[in-house]
């Protein structure tokens, strides 16, 4: 068992971050994801949005993890749960992968909050638990997928800051003088 | 963004639009009521659901880490 953390700070408001994180999917940063739906959406008693999605993903291990793990398959499939808490400003999102789970899992959890001191800004805490199950060499694998995940969250900050740059010039007046 | 099943994208599309717009515009503003895609979700549900039946895909039936469990 092998666990990530890491910790990114936006330069925008919560509100701006939640909205591009709500539909970050699809941008240029994270193409192995490859289809996004939801199966579930609801509102609880407190007012906080639950959304129950599957994510369609190629994973693109290596070649040599493919011939260690003895798979050629790399769609797998992810569910993913997420709250969001507008009174608390909080998104919470979990996933973990449900298929190739007789070989790894990789269960993920990302906090998406105000900085304490900085309202203006946004904290994103992310870990990741990754579990490569049955083979020797496990801890080297898990030890690669770890880096991988570490890739995949810069590209997943960048993919946010994407997704808002495109968006927000599409409110902004093209001429914020006139 | 597609969907899982090839023919549910369109059904899809329609439904995440109806829906960003109420999160963006409602529900982050302080809004408490509900989405009004609630019939756009259904015909899309009935689209997704087959196809994940079709495929096989265990949505079901696995430990999930979910946010209200203790770590």
């Amino acid at each position: 068992m092998k666990i990530w953390s890491s910790e990114h700070v936006f330069s925008y408001p919560w509100e701006t971050v939640i909205k591009a994180a709500m539909r970050k999917y699809p941008n240029p940063m994270n193409p192995s994801v490859v289809g996004v739906d939801v199966l579930d959406r609801n509102l609880d008693t407190h007012g906080r949005l639950h959304s129950h999605r599957l994510l369609s993903t190629e994973w693109g291990l290596p070649a040599i993890v493919r011939a260690i793990l003895g798979t050629s398959r790399t769609l797998t499939y992810v569910k993913e749960h997420s709250i969001v808490d507008p009174d608390e400003k909080k998104m919470e999102l979990c996933s973990t992968n449900i298929t190739l789970t007789n070989l790894v899992s990789v269960d993920e959890r990302l906090v998406y909050t105000p900085h304490p001191e900085n309202p203006g800004i946004t904290v994103l805490t992310q870990e990741a638990i990754i579990t490569v199950k049955g083979v020797s060499l496990s801890s080297y694998l898990e030890g690669l997928m770890a880096l991988k995940i570490s890739a995949n969250a810069r590209k997943g900050w960048d993919a946010i800051e994407w997704i808002i740059q495109n968006s927000e010039r599409e409110s902004v007046p093209f001429c914020s003088l006139c | 963004m597609n969907s899982v099943g090839e023919g549910c994208t369109e059904l899809k599309r329609e439904y995440d639009q109806c829906f960003n717009r109420w999160f963006a515009d409602k529900f982050l503003k302080g809004d408490r009521s509900g989405d009004p895609c609630t019939e756009m979700f259904k015909k899309y549900q009935t689209c997704v659901q087959k196809a994940i039946k079709d495929k096989d895909i265990p949505i079901d039936g696995v430990e999930f880490m979910g946010p209200n469990k203790e770590k």
